[in-house]
């Protein structure tokens, strides 16, 4: 697993909000892609609806796993493929080291996958020598500057062409341009090298399809399909709830696919890879190995609370409408998920304990669901982890909240059951706010914690001298006189 | 009118406690439009702020008390978009495991509106004969938009106030960044959210904008106070009260 | 075997997951249909009843799609024509990468007809036509075939390949991997030209997709090792959202449609 750092969400969102370059970069994308996607589905012929359909597909597909992913592994060994089930990100990352291993594999041309990104393939790669090149311009260019992906399908969006024309001076050797057609130019002829030499082809797998027994890659550089296509083996990885049954079906996730990653009909280029190449084929890989991920997966399943998680197929659509998301950037979200897919399945994959700042990081505007390709309700599932969160649950870990918490909330949930006692309180503090620091109009400046948070950059209102309750006994006792 | 209408007033508790005038405004609407307006004592609060922030028990607590008090109420009108989204949505869930509370949960839920959700949808009024002259923009709060889809309701009533000239601002679909507990908790990104949502008012050129969430009125009201901004805040039965003069709203 | 316990294992897990088995009510005919379902039928008749008229519209569309992706499209009226043009882009391009200009097309009947061996040749441009790689050769025999064959690609400015379908409404052309028809030759030079007839435009990958699925001249390959959906030249918006064609694949790709 790559190293987990969740805890930081609160630090490291401070950190994304006050860098300006990076503000802008997002509101441009989303203001590219959050209006458009909506707009995308709306075009689609069967409406979008279609979004509803896909769901149904995907919970069927998950419904029926077992089946699915036996009967891919069936057609795939039988066109002459390796399938490896492995219930661990170690098991996955082991797996591909062997055959590296045994292949004396040097080099590995990489296609964006975020699966591997979760697992942690690179590092173990690395360490035993092989140099793993990232191919995808957005990975390649932060993989060249040492950081992480901050955005599924954007992992670059945080750097700005300046940063680029810096680095591939230093790297790459190239004279000092900050022309984005001269840039991509040098990392093409870079990674051309790259590809024609490398011994290994890695790929994630955007969707499977049980029927015919193919997975599919997705990309619009054509950086997966030369990972897939040059080298002698190719390994994808993909986790195990990223297949539908049927053809047909894996139509409609694949349009809507497209549609919530990047407003396209299509990607550029879309593979469908079933097995090795065929005997008297000249090109293509020798060997192909298809490893499907569980880590964690299973768990998600088997609580009814969560299932319906694993029918996100990463498109990243919610991302590209999330209020935070767009304020804070991909890397506070300390795993290889960003924004609302990473609020709820990054603490259900690596610790819903440690993550509790994910889960209640939002404000539940509700924007992600309503743009999710796969119309996955991401709210509801934050409120369940909350939920997890205060009052525990053993199946994921969690203590039950203690404390100051706790207690407020059982103090309020008290006096919202007696009105009586309500409504003192109400009257007492309209008269002890009068201790509290004003701004204009009587709006509180400051507050005392656990509420200083609002006071931070805003003002409290004050609170009513009369609240509506007793305005309408007053009122109703004079129209009673009247 | 030969049926004489009647609704069961719930007043949310951010607008019993720190805007009365909006609930006001409310009966005076409903009272303009000759239906009778009902008030059960004893009101608090539906729930909400405890269930967004994981406590269910307390929530059930909350919403226990909010379906007995309305349980013989025909029409329950609220002028709040998050509590009705909570009282038509999760109270029902909350008591998925409780038959009888659910079963009350779901009637409840079934006749509970947002206010101008119910003067357009359900009164199919739209021109309330109020005025008010001010340019005024509108700011979609979240669970009423995207719990509720109501979006067009307000427009259409505020579109036919007298006086007034309705201007869209930049992203008005744009969380706020209130989020209940969450802008007490993680005030760096609420302010963060906020800070927008103030310039795109700005933007816009209103001199006043308007809502149908206290929540967020609230929290966009505290950053412009803050900021010593002149713009008014007020939620939309004020204005469609119209009796409000110009110069009756908080602010300075 | 070890993986095979694992595997065991790993399913099983999944089934525990999954929770009791509603054994009986698993939709297997559902989920793999062993019939084609009504809208199946209505596809598979789509395409088979297509009249000329519906076949001029799908032509409008496949134009209409293509200009956004930067797929250029040039409906030929006959071989000679399509020569022509094939010709002409061999003297207006130039290399990407230096050196002669080279071409490299698949041994395709189609392409064959184009004799542009001939012109070529004249004019001191080699072109390689790709071979399948014959069974019968040994192993290092088999592995310096594909390295000749892989260094020709990669040293040809333009690729020339067929197709075996192209869809209309996403500007797609299909290509399914067979000896002697390298995916590389659509992917490593920097200008892909792909040939097509007019009758093997369908509309949409619904239509690809019914066919790969139900129609017995391409069922029993199905989607087969590989199957390619290419829909425009390769293009990259990673440097501050500008849009660069040419990211890795080819910069520029042509699709020259012959009558039947
Ligand atoms: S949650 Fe939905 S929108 Fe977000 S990545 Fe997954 S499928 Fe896409």
């Amino acid at each position: 697993m790559s190293a987990v750092r969740t805890e930081r969400y609160v630090e490291e969102s401070r950190r994304g909000i006050a860098d300006p370059v990076l503000r802008r970069a997002l509101s441009g994308l989303q203001e590219r892609f959050g209006r458009g996607t909506a707009e995308a589905y709306r075009r689609l012929p069967e409406g979008p609806g279609l979004r509803q359909t896909a769901h149904a597909i995907r919970e069927k597909a998950i419904a029926n796993l077992d089946l699915l992913l036996e009967r891919l592994a069936a057609r795939i060994r039988a066109n002459g493929g390796e399938v490896f089930f492995a219930a661990t990100g170690e098991e996955a990352v082991s797996y591909c080291a062997g055959i590296a291993r045994r292949r004396g594999v040097k080099l590995a041309v990489k296609g964006k996958s975020m699966v591997t990104e979760e697992i942690g393939l690179n590092s173990v790669l690395a360490a035993q020598g092989v140099e793993v090149v990232e191919t995808d311009l957005g990975e390649y260019i932060i993989q060249l500057a040492g950081e992480s992906p901050s955005h599924i399908i954007a992992p670059a969006i945080h750097k700005t062409r300046n940063e680029v024309a810096d680095l591939f001076a230093r790297k790459l050797g190239i004279p000092y341009t900050t022309d984005p057609p001269r840039l991509t130019q040098a990392a093409r002829r870079a990674l051309r090298e790259k590809f024609l030499a490398a011994d290994m082809g890695i790929s994630g797998v955007n969707l499977a399809c049980a029927e015919t027994g193919h997975i599919s890659t997705v990309s619009n550089e054509g950086n997966i399909r030369m990972a897939t296509t040059l080298p002698p083996v190719h390994v994808a990885f993909m986790g195990l709830e990223r297949i539908v049954a049927r053809l047909d079906e894996y139509e409609i996730i694949l349009r809507l696919l497209c549609r919530g990653a990047s407003v396209q009909d299509i990607g550029t280029y879309v593979s469908l890879i079933g097995g090795p190449r065929r005997p008297g084929e000249s090109d293509g890989p020798e060997e192909f190995h298809l490893v499907v991920v569980d880590n964690g997966r299973s768990r998600l399943l088997a609580d009814p609370r969560f299932r319906e998680m694993l029918c996100c197929i990463r498109c990243a659509a919610c991302l590209n409408v999330c209020p935070v998301y767009g304020r804070i950037g991909g890397h506070a979200y300390g795993f290889a998920y960003s924004g609302p897919v990473g609020a709820v399945v990054t603490p259900l994959l690596t610790g819903v304990q440690r993550g509790r700042d994910l889960c209640r990081g939002e404000t539940l505007c509700g924007a992600c669901k309503d743009a999710c390709s796969m119309d996955i309700d991401l709210p509801r599932m934050l409120l369940e982890l909350r939920a997890i969160l205060a009052a525990g649950d053993a199946t994921w870990g969690v203590k039950p909240e203690g404390g100051l918490e706790r207690n407020v909330w059982r103090i309020w949930a008290g006096l919202v059951s007696h009105p009586g006692l309500y409504e003192r309180l109400l009257r007492a503090g309209a008269v002890l706010q009068g201790l509290l620091p004003r701004g204009v109009a009587g709006w509180i400046r400051r507050l005392p914690p656990p509420l200083s948070g609002w006071t931070q950059s805003r003002d409290f209102p004050p609170l009513a001298k009369a609240p509506f309750r007793s305005r309408w006994a007053r009122r109703r006792r004079e129209v009673g006189r009247g | 009118m030969t049926v004489k209408k009647s609704v069961t007033l719930f007043v949310p508790c951010l607008v019993d406690a720190f805007r009365p005038e909006a609930a006001e405004a409310v009966v005076t609407v409903f009272e303009r439009l000759g239906i009778a307006v009902e008030y059960p004592p004893g009101q608090t609060c539906c729930g909400q702020p405890a269930f967004n922030a994981g406590y269910r028990e307390e929530a059930r607590r909350a919403a226990r008390h909010f379906l007995r008090l309305f349980a013989d109420c025909e029409t329950i009108v609220a002028p709040s978009g998050s509590c009705v989204a909570m009282v038509r949505h999760h109270v029902p869930t909350l008591f998925e495991h409780e038959p009888r509370w659910r079963e009350l949960a779901r009637r409840t839920a079934a006749r509970t509106f947002e206010f101008t959700e119910y003067l357009v949808d359900v009164l199919g009024a739209e021109d309330l004969g109020a005025s008010f002259a001010a340019r005024v923009t509108y700011h979609d709060s979240c669970h009423l938009l995207r719990g509720l889809r109501v979006q067009e309701q307000p427009r259409r009533l505020l579109r036919r106030v007298k006086g007034l000239e309705f201007v869209e601002m930049k992203n008005a679909d744009c969380c706020c960044g209130f989020g209940g507990a969450f802008s007490v908790k993680y005030p760096d990104i609420s302010s963060a959210l906020v800070a927008d949502k103030v310039a795109w008012i700005q933007q816009s050129g209103a001199e006043a904008v308007v809502g149908g969430d206290l929540g967020c009125l609230l929290n966009i009201e505290g950053a412009l106070r803050r900021k010593e901004l002149p713009l008014r805040v007020l939620h939309i039965a004020q204005v469609l009260a119209g009796g409000c003069p110009p110069a009756g709203g908080p602010g300075p | 075997m070890a993986d095979e316990r694992k595997e065991r294992f790993f399913l099983d897990s999944l089934r525990r997951a999954l929770g009791p088995p509603p054994q009986a009510s698993r939709p297997m005919e559902d989920l793999f249909p062993r019939k084609p379902s009504a809208e199946d039928q209505r596809l598979l008749g789509a395409v088979s009843g297509r009249s000329e008229r519906e076949r001029e519209e799908l032509l409008r569309r496949l134009r209409a799609a293509a200009a956004p992706l930067h797929l250029q499209i040039e409906a030929v009226v006959d071989l000679a024509a399509a020569r022509a043009t094939v010709l002409r882009l061999v003297a207006e391009k130039s290399p990407e990468w230096g050196g002669e200009k080279q071409l490299v097309a698949w041994s395709h009947k189609l392409i064959e007809s184009l004799d542009l061996a001939e012109p070529l040749a004249r004019q001191g441009i080699p072109l390689w036509m790709t071979a399948p790689i014959d069974p019968g050769l040994a192993p290092e025999a088999a592995a310096e075939e594909r390295a000749r064959q892989r260094a020709r690609i990669a040293a040809s400015f333009i690729g020339i390949t067929t197709a075996d379908f192209c869809l209309a409404e996403t500007a797609t052309v299909v290509l399914r991997s067979r000896p002697g028809e390298p995916r590389s030759v659509a992917l490593l030079p920097s200008i892909h030209i792909a040939l097509v007839r007019r009758g093997q435009i369908l509309a949409d990958l619904k239509e690809l997709f019914a066919l790969l699925r139900w129609d017995e001249r391409y069922r029993g390959a199905g989607v087969s090792n590989c199957l390619s959906l290419i829909s425009g030249p390769s293009k990259t918006a990673d440097i501050e959202a500008t849009m660069v064609h040419g990211a890795h694949g080819p910069r520029e790709m042509f699709l020259l449609i012959l009558p039947d």
